[in-house]
């Protein structure tokens, strides 16, 4: 409005004198707004698409790749330009609804910083190059006739499935290599481990809408499990009537905590001994059979009385008692578990005591069944974890590889410091970065190769998780790509292909041709009678091809869960929560200006990051909210300002995944710090998966005295006496309104 | 009789060579043309728009007065969506790898069209992002589903807010299609008045 002598005060003074007639006479006045006649330019088609209306939207299934959940999405697009991402309604994962995280799928497609064409480097510096020249080094270094040792070859992806898969494990069989390291920093590896040897299958499914209770050690339904808008929706019918109840067990309240019944907050890394103390009530004093249990753990159970459990976990014996009551009178019921659970150097013990809950209370056959035997195992989900970039570091460390491919992953952000991942990069002769951003992790290579955006791609996906009915999600371009000199990741596959065999490949003509004709070799009685053609028609159609799976049943084996004492440590007296939260999740959405501005779903704090801690703790440090404060573990220290909240452990400290990017465009690009980076070696013990939420840390203000306002959305934690929203306590209510 | 025409005759001709805008204000008088458009009230007001270049100066005037060829030819997608569209390319060569071909315009267009490219127009006509504005809606109102209007007449309807084009060679803004004009059609038509029609 600068320019312009009608403020708000002025404007109302006219309201009142004149009314509506003046103030739409005051329509006439010159806007703000600029229409100038003759600066736009309108490009109207060539020869248009029957279909095409100019300003109606036309929609097309796909699936989203924000995350490897794997949900449905319908795109709308105008004019050839893709506007808008809601969920499909054809998808059994997220059933039409789409989270922030895929809303923001445009955001990654338009993005200002894409990377527009491949980049090699020169004289130690990365310059832009065709693709000619990108392929023509690819081919010198990779290429059949190259000098490369195939077997010294490797791919470190985060999680692929689908014909993309079939070619990446097909380009490493043509390399002779069987390195395909998979790494996502939000995962469940320890619970599929658990899940493997007690139910004989990695990931069954889960019927949290058939639970009448469920018990959640750190799963964070409504935010950043497995399947967020899956078990968002599931979350949903739960909690309508007949409402179920909700327990949540986590050090740092989640969105799914602040949504529980009741939250609890045991001792980080104590959650396997309160379910052992749970198991023990229920045993002891409800009566539910441990027949099913083997005999040492039921004296392991039984050792767990439930005052050594208080003295343990720090949590109150009347909820301990009041969890084992609801669990053993409410049945079916549903324990689940989450990263903060999972993620400790005795995590497998945890999960382990966590599940044997669902056997003592009978759930499995109920609320956990198998997930069937999906009849094409090529295409399921190759599922990424820590251990897996622990394990390609080493590689490296050892100089055992040569030519290493990345896709879908930035372990130069998500490494920590303890792994000194630059260095052991740099044993690697030749890196081919592929991606769509420059990130710290292209910022090393050698080579980079820009991809092009979801949105602009083919592919199919079978999500690591899937539900009750079985998809291949489909995933097709929703309009023409924006760069010309960007290519799929499927094309990309077939070109390297093409390097090693060419005889085998050189008849697809793009990794559309290629899916062509993988759909047509799949077998008839997965078409539901219709032909080639019209099976693919409809694949693209809906977006997702139901599958036929054989049933399966478990039969759980418990696991005998030996839980050592916690260790005290007088240095570094709190744990590390390094939390996730739908929006920037680990750190790849930080360049989405849409899932900066969105406020952290507990803290409402927006575009940087923050120390989480409880007011109590915070008192006793003497800092109080806003001020900087230091976190500091043995591999070093990161410094973000206070924000006090009673929804976590006092011998907790939170500080968020997802900022401290060096690189990635400038949304992301020094802004907030990186808790990934502080994490000290310590690993579950079973699984070797590093123990996220493992890292012992301390706590001060920090050296300096800078004061940096924390942009929060809100404000106020209190209603200052304004009695916005009236509530009583329970005591008050049953006294006066209750039976 | 005679010489009364006679002399709004030389008025109007001495209005028309004085000052092209001022012809436009006169116009936009209803009376002089619209009002015939049965169960509306035509708007009013005048906007002394820029003259836009265009890479080919289309001609209006031959298209819709001398050849009498519908808006809607053309302009087809106003009738089905919120936009009226700029024809395609390969609409205007439909006529024109026959007709006028030796015109420097149509060698143009033709130079376009053989480069795989189309013409790149200026817009003359736009309101903002934050408001709704739909074609189709209004032809419905004012031409298909308005009694007593014929859809040959629809020059007449698209002139509301668009002016008298058919004198016109390129398009030039002779409307201010601000809130204020919007309003008052509205009102004079008993066109809808909640915010959110517009601004949604």
């Amino acid at each position: 409005m600068s320019g312009n002598d009608i403020n708000r005060r002025n404007f109302l003074k006219v309201m009142g004198w004149g009314g509506a007639g003046v103030a739409l006479s005051g329509c006439d006045m010159p806007t703000t707004v600029t229409l100038e006649e003759g600066k736009e330019t309108v490009v109207s088609y060539i020869m248009p698409e029957e279909y095409v209306i100019p300003g109606q939207g036309v929609y097309f299934a796909s699936t989203c790749q924000q995350c490897s959940a794997g949900c449905g999405v319908h795109g709308r697009v105008r004019e050839g330009r893709v506007l808008k991402l809601e969920g499909n309604t054809e998808s059994p994962i997220n059933t039409g609804k789409l989270c922030q995280m895929g809303q923001s799928g445009v955001q990654a497609h338009y993005n200002p910083d894409r990377i527009q064409k491949p980049m090699l480097r020169k004289g130690g510096a990365l310059v832009e190059v065709t693709w000619e020249e990108a392929a023509a080094a690819l081919a010198d270094k990779t290429g059949k006739d190259s000098s490369l040792n195939g077997g010294r070859a490797a791919w470190l992806t985060g999680t692929v499935s689908g014909h993309q898969s079939v070619l990446l494990q097909a380009h490493l069989e043509a390399l002779g290599s069987s390195r395909h390291y998979t790494h996502e920093v939000i995962n469940n590896a320890v619970a599929t481990q658990v899940n493997q040897d007690m139910f004989g299958e990695v990931q069954p499914t889960y019927h949290v809408t058939k639970a009448k209770v469920v018990l959640s050690f750190g799963a964070d339904l409504v935010g950043t499990s497995m399947s967020p808008v899956h078990f968002s929706r599931e979350h949903t019918k739960f909690r309508s009537a007949p409402r179920g109840v909700l327990i949540q067990v986590e050090p740092k309240m989640t969105l799914t905590g602040g949504n529980a019944d009741l939250w609890i907050a045991a001792k980080p890394g104590s959650e396997g001994v309160l379910a052992m103390g749970i198991a023990n009530e229920l045993l002891a004093k409800h009566g539910l059979s441990g027949d099913a249990l083997p005999g040492g753990l039921r004296d392991s159970i039984a050792s767990y009385n439930t005052d050594k459990v208080v003295e343990i976990t720090g949590v109150a014996k009347t909820k301990i008692v009041e969890v084992a009551k609801v669990l053993a009178e409410r049945s079916p019921s549903l324990v689940l578990t989450g990263a903060s659970t999972e993620a400790h150097e005795h995590g497998y013990q945890s999960v382990a005591a966590a599940m044997m809950l669902n056997v003592i209370l009978g759930n499995i056959g109920k609320t956990i069944t198998s997930s069937g035997e999906f009849p094409f195992p090529q295409l399921t989900a190759k599922r990424g974890d820590m251990k897996g970039l622990l394990a390609f570091a080493e590689h490296a460390d050892k100089g055992e590889i040569d030519v290493a491919f990345f896709y879908g992953v930035n372990p130069v952000y998500t490494a920590p410091k303890f792994l000194n991942l630059e260095q052991k990069l740099d044993k690697i002769p030749f890196k081919v970065v592929l991606t769509q951003f420059y990130d710290e992790t292209a910022n090393r290579a050698d080579l980079v190769l820009p991809l092009a955006s979801a949105l602009e791609d083919w592919g199919t996906h079978v999500p690591g998780y899937l539900p009750e009915d079985k998809i291949i999600s489909m995933q097709q371009p929703l309009m023409e790509k924006l760069y010309k000199e960007t290519h799929g990741l499927g094309d990309v596959l077939l070109s390297l292909l093409k390097m090693r065999k060419p005889e085998e490949y050189e008849g697809f003509a793009d990794y559309y041709a290629f899916l062509r004709e993988a759909f047509a070799a799949i077998p008839s009685d997965h078409k539901g009678g219709v032909g080639d053609e019209k099976f693919w028609m409809q694949a693209l159609q809906f977006g997702v091809i139901p599958v036929n799976v054989a049933e399966r049943s478990i039969k759980p084996t418990p696991i005998e869960a030996d839980l050592p004492a916690l260790k005290e440590d007088i240095s570094y007296p709190f744990y590390l929560v390094p939390s996730a939260h739908l929006g920037l999740w680990d750190g790849r959405h930080a360049n989405l200006p849409w899932l900066q501005e969105a406020p952290d779903q507990i803290s409402k704090v927006v575009w940087g990051s923050w120390v989480e801690m409880h007011p109590k703790t915070a008192a006793r440090l003497g800092v109080e909210n806003g001020e900087f404060v230091r976190v500091e573990s043995m591999q070093g220290s990161i410094e973000a300002p206070l924000y006090t909240h009673r929804g976590i452990h006092p011998n907790a400290v939170a500080v968020p995944l997802g900022q401290g990017h060096e690189e990635y465009g400038r949304y992301a690009k020094g802004r907030g710090v990186n808790p990934l980076k502080i994490l000290n070696p310590v690993t579950d013990e079973k699984t070797g998966e590093p123990a996220l939420y493992g890292t012992r840390v301390q706590v001060a203000k920090a050296p300096f005295d800078e004061k940096q306002k924390m942009v929060r959305f809100g404000g106020s934690e209190t209603q200052v006496g304004r009695k916005l929203v009236a509530s009583i306590t329970a005591d008050v209510f049953n006294r006066t309104e209750g039976a | 009789m005679k010489r009364y025409s006679n002399r709004l005759y030389e008025g109007l001709k001495r209005i028309s060579l004085g000052s092209a805008a001022l012809l436009v204000v006169f116009a936009a008088v209803p009376g002089t043309g619209w009002a015939e458009v049965p169960n509306a009230v035509a708007p009013k007001g005048a906007h002394a728009g820029d003259d836009v270049p265009q890479p080919i100066e289309f001609p209006h005037d031959v298209h819709a007065k001398i050849n009498q060829i519908n808006c809607m030819y053309c302009h087809t997608y106003a009738r089905r969506s919120k936009v009226a569209g700029i024809p395609p390319t390969s609409k205007c060569m439909g006529c024109h790898t026959i007709i006028a071909t030796d015109k420097e315009r149509i060698k143009k267009l033709t130079e376009y069209w053989e480069s795989n490219q189309s013409p790149p127009w200026k817009k003359v006509h736009d309101v903002p992002d934050y408001v709704h504005f739909t074609h189709e809606k209004h032809l419905d109102r004012f031409l298909f589903s308005n009694e007593g209007m014929d859809v040959e007449r629809v020059s007449e309807v698209c002139a509301f807010c668009h002016g008298e084009v058919k004198e016109m060679t390129v398009a030039k803004k002779v409307k201010s299609l601000n809130m204020g004009f919007c309003r008052r059609c509205h009102e004079a038509n008993d066109g809808p008045s909640d915010c959110w029609k517009c601004h949604k």
